[in-house]
């Protein structure tokens, strides 16, 4: 469903100037955090979450949106495997509308090692992945897109989810439990009593400082957890894993398709929503913000598409982003037992002699309910209390039914109000009843904000019609001044270029100067008075007076 | 099935259907030559805001353009400017001035006007419809700025609101205050530029118009309304709008594409290019030149999948630039030029063509033909390539047409000169 009856819960505007008290403290809004963030609420903790940016901005909102059976960890990582078919079966229970049920398919290319189909099978046979083998003419059948000299094709329940849906789904359910979630909240300081933490103070959109007092914290900062816990005078070792992606214009399989071998880069191909994702790399980075994507990655990528589909090189991609993965690497004698877990939760008393601070980190996006409900059982351990986890039976916020999302769900949606309201992104049906109620919900919502929220731009004019559209109602509903709109909207131009410019051409090219004539030429937003300073030394007109 | 030529002989093949394409027919066509033009697609025209922008940054602001272009194309060697003179920018306006018939365009290239954008912005253009004139904000009094509330392409209270404040920055403030019109929608709450277009020729929604219009604006107030003031009727619309209202009214272009002004100026221009008797073949695109021992005797064109040449004595070729498709940069980032062939002058394979930051300079964006001083591409020695193939308009490299405002300028000037060019030698 588009939106349900939670559309109406709201993010906390901010800023109280007495101290914040809680139970429970999440540093960290990806899907890991609003995990814990949901789960400690629904056990009748009081609960905070404060992030630094918008939910879902770091690496939840930065990966394929492959919702894993296991199968790639099969042979690699069988405990991994366990834990992703395991909570493959949680999310399609817990979260139905924001899976698409595209079953996966692990297929052996000519580049392929052909004796791993065997191996793959016996690991998925012994980890509880459920595979069939299918005939490659059914495999082709299937996905008549595919190189043609795959010679084995096997069935596993590879899904497609929407992180930025998943994460917004537990927010707002958490929220309904009373928690309070605070985005554009980004730590400056973690208070200490000695050794105990006891909380942190934060600064807002606005410049303002908040002080959360709490009597655990727990940071789910995933990548960036060693900062956080430097922060608090601990040590974490984080890794930080850099991987990129590639979306297309369309869909160009039906299905999750994998290459049948060892995990390695460009061997996946996620159909999401109206897009098709290629990944991923594996690139060891030393600073977590940094996901700055190298031609070399880029022509990788589409070479590795065209051993999966060819003529992949030739189509035509949207946009290219990074992520980075929060490996947790720890030598400490007391975890080596746990090295091939896929995540961890840490107590920093036992760890670094500092109370009321757990650390959860490693894992994967598959498996965030399952970290979210280790973290909180720790929590009550902390707290001296015992209380059950309910998150793997109780629906998020529109997934109640249980009917998974299809990609024809929004067009069904618009085609029986078709005539009754404004379409505002003609790629992704947005309609403006929608558009607004989500401006209405957040305090100071970025176009770029929008843009994940409802999918704002996400289609392939990249916000070329929609963005000036968007900037004039943002300054209307939420009574903006034109300086502010117009930052908005200068913000998002500039976002959008970073996210396309290194891999400009073919029709994506013509696109991206269709808009830049839209905005450069015809609106000539490159002299909003806001950016009259930096080019008034150069005007005439200006010097004058 | 490339064989032998299945169509007429033209004397002139156009390539392109866009401004400088129909400037160039238009010209050739009255002189009585046979052309054939052949457009892939309708051409940039159409999502034009139609002004003729002929220099409106340089990079600081540009009061005259005819003044300040000599020392413009000194200083961009370059640029398409470098090898047009202000007189044939002049004399290719004037022309354009008395072949639009149905409605007029004021303005020449002595001075800028400042018209607003959709976002509030005074745009600098030397040439510009006369249903746009009465924004130029140099002279304007008080505005008030009028939307409809069933069209999401015109957002009156932003562009109102940062009009005042660029004005004010311009050391000449106007007062704008945004109107919002509340229009029976007839159960439609969804208006493209051209479906508003197609209701302002109903007299009946005219005088609603007018009349919501009488009762918002105030005693001295100009009216700045979205450029969705009729179609064909354009002239005949404003006309009567101005006189139901009591106040003058200026059409502000629209950002999203189609642009109403734009259809307005290529119909304009398709009408006097079928009055002289020129063809116009769409959807059809050139894929190579057809060569006689060396000498280019025609276009081969790809039409409802078959090529077939089509012979030619002059071929002008205005197939656009990046966004137009006449210029392809290909996936190594190689850019090429898509009907003929042609060098192209621009980063190869491997430099940067875009640089990280999007107000940067990016080498890409000037990519595209290097011509001689009659507008014929050249190569790396700046020897035409053809002697009878002539450039006009974007395909052309050299330019920054958005950030410069001078898109216009180029094409309507080049596709001039390149008629003048083949007329001269067609005696």
């Amino acid at each position: 469903m588009e939106e349900g009856r939670h559309a109406n819960i709201r993010l906390d505007a901010v800023a109280a100037t007495a101290p914040i008290e809680c139970e429970v403290l999440v540093i960290g809004g990806g899907s890991t955090g609003v995990g814990v963030a949901r789960d400690a609420a629904m056990r009748g903790l009081s609960t905070v979450l404060v992030e630094r940016g918008d939910l879902a901005t770091g690496t939840t909102g930065r990966f394929h949106g492959l919702l894993h059976s296991g199968g790639r960890y099969a042979v690699k990582d069988p405990q991994a495997a366990r834990e992703c078919i395991a909570e493959n079966i949680v999310l399609r229970r817990i979260a139905a509308d924001c899976i698409e049920d595209t079953g996966g398919l692990f297929v052996t290319t000519p580049i392929d090692d052909p004796g791993y189909a065997d191996r793959f099978v016996a690991g998925c046979t012994d980890t509880g992945v459920p595979v069939e083998e299918i005939g490659v003419a059914e495999a082709l059948r299937r996905e008549p897109r595919l190189n043609r000299r795959i010679t084995r094709a096997l069935v596993v329940p590879d899904a497609t989810i929407d992180a930025w849906k998943t994460v917004w789904t537990c927010a707002r359910s958490a929220a309904e439990y009373g928690a309070r979630i605070l985005p554009y909240h980004e730590v400056t300081a973690v208070t200490r009593a000695g050794d105990q933490v006891t909380g942190v103070v934060a600064r807002n959109q606005g410049g303002e400082t908040v002080e959360i007092r709490a009597q655990v914290t727990v940071n789910a900062s995933g990548a960036w957890a060693g900062l956080l816990a430097a922060m608090a005078g601990c040590r974490v070792q984080i890794s930080p894993g850099k991987g990129i992606m590639l979306a297309t214009n369309h869909r160009l399989v039906q299905t999750v398709v994998n290459r049948c071998d060892m995990p390695a880069d460009g061997d996946i191909l996620v159909p999401v929503r109206t897009v098709s994702v290629i990944g991923t790399t594996d690139t060891l980075v030393s600073d977590p913000d940094d996901w700055a994507v190298t031609r070399a990655e880029i022509d990788q990528m589409l070479q590795a598409g065209e051993n999966l589909v060819p003529g992949f090189a030739g189509s035509r991609v949207l946009r290219l982003w990074g992520g980075v993965r929060p490996l947790f690497q720890d030598h400490a004698p007391q975890e080596s037992r746990d090295v091939t877990r896929a995540h961890a939760v840490l107590d920093h008393r036992a760890r670094d002699g500092v109370a009321g601070l757990l650390t959860i980190t490693g894992g994967k996006f598959c498996t965030f309910r399952l970290m979210a409900q280790d973290a909180v059982d720790a929590v009550c351990a902390v707290l001296g209390t015992t209380r059950p986890c309910r998150t793997a039976d109780e629906p998020l916020p529109d997934s109640e039914d249980r009917h998974y999302y299809v990609l024809g769900s929004r067009l069904a949606g618009r085609e029986r109000t078709l005539l009754d309201e404004q379409v505002i992104c003609e790629c992704e049906l947005v309609r403006r009843g929608r558009l607004t109620d989500e401006m209405a919900r957040r305090p100071a919502p970025s176009l770029d904000d929008l843009r994940r929220a409802v999918r704002l731009g996400m289609g392939p004019c990249q916000g070329g019609f929609c963005m000036y559209r968007a900037a004039g109602i943002l300054h209307q509903t939420k009574h903006l001044s034109a300086a502010e709109a117009d930052r908005a909207l200068l913000a998002f131009l500039e976002e959008r270029w970073k996210g396309y410019y290194p891999l400009l051409h073919g029709d994506q090219l013509r696109q991206a100067w269709l808009d830049d004539w839209i905005f450069q030429g015809v609106l000539d937003a490159g002299h909003l008075p806001l950016r009259a300073p930096a080019r008034r030394p150069d005007t005439e007109t200006a010097q004058s007076t | 099935m490339t064989g032998q030529p299945r169509t007429a002989a033209a004397d002139v093949v156009v390539l392109g259907g866009g401004m400088a394409g129909l400037v160039a027919a238009v010209r050739l066509a009255e002189a009585g030559l046979r052309v054939v033009t052949v457009a892939k697609g309708h051409g940039s025209l159409r999502l034009s805001p139609a002004t003729i922008d002929i220099l409106g940054y340089g990079p600081g602001r540009v009061d005259s353009p005819a003044q300040a272009l000599p020392g413009f194309a000194e200083a961009h060697p370059g640029h398409p400017y470098a090898v047009v003179s202000p007189a044939a920018v002049a004399m290719s306006v004037q022309w354009l001035k008395e072949h639009v018939d149905t409605y007029s365009y004021v303005g020449d290239p002595s001075a800028n006007m400042l018209l607003p954008t959709a976002i509030g912005v005074p745009r600098p253009s030397a040439v510009a419809p006369e249903t746009m004139a009465g924004g130029d904000v140099r002279t304007a009094g008080p505005m008030a700025i009028a939307g409809l509330g069933v069209f999401k392409d015109f957002h009156p209270a932003l562009a109102a609101e940062n009009l005042q404040a660029a004005t004010a920055a311009y050391g000449r403030p106007v007062q704008a205050r945004p109107v919002l019109l509340d229009l029976p929608s007839a159960g439609q709450p969804d208006f493209g530029a051209v479906g508003l277009a197609r209701r302002f020729e109903d007299a009946a929604f005219r005088s609603q118009v007018a009349a919501e219009l009488r009762a918002a604006v105030h005693g001295e107030e100009t009216i700045g309304m979205p450029a969705v003031l009729g179609m064909d009727q354009a002239r005949s619309a404003w006309t009567e709008l101005q006189q139901a209202t009591g106040r003058p009214v200026f059409e502000i272009p629209t950002a999203v594409p189609p642009s109403v002004p734009g259809m307005r100026l290529a119909s304009a221009l398709h009408a006097r290019l079928r009055r002289a008797g020129g063809r116009f073949v769409l959807g059809a695109e050139a894929v190579g030149p057809q060569l006689s021992n060396g000498t280019l005797t025609g276009v081969r064109i790809s039409s409802a999948a078959r090529v077939a040449p089509r012979m030619c004595r002059w071929v002008v070729l205005a197939t656009g630039g990046l966004a137009s498709g006449g210029i392809e940069v290909e996936v190594s980032g190689a850019a090429s030029e898509r009907a003929l062939g042609l060098p192209v002058h621009g980063p190869g394979p491997g430099d940067a063509g875009f640089l990280p930051g999007y107000w940067d300079d990016h080498p890409m964006e000037t990519a595209g033909l290097r011509v001689d001083s009659r507008l014929r591409p050249v190569g790396p020695g700046g020897e035409p390539v053809y002697p009878n193939v002539y450039a006009a308009g974007a395909v052309i490299g050299g330019a920054r047409p958005w950030r410069e405002k001078s898109g216009d300028g180029i094409s309507l000037s080049t596709g001039y000169l390149a008629a003048d060019a083949i007329l001269e030698e067609a005696g």
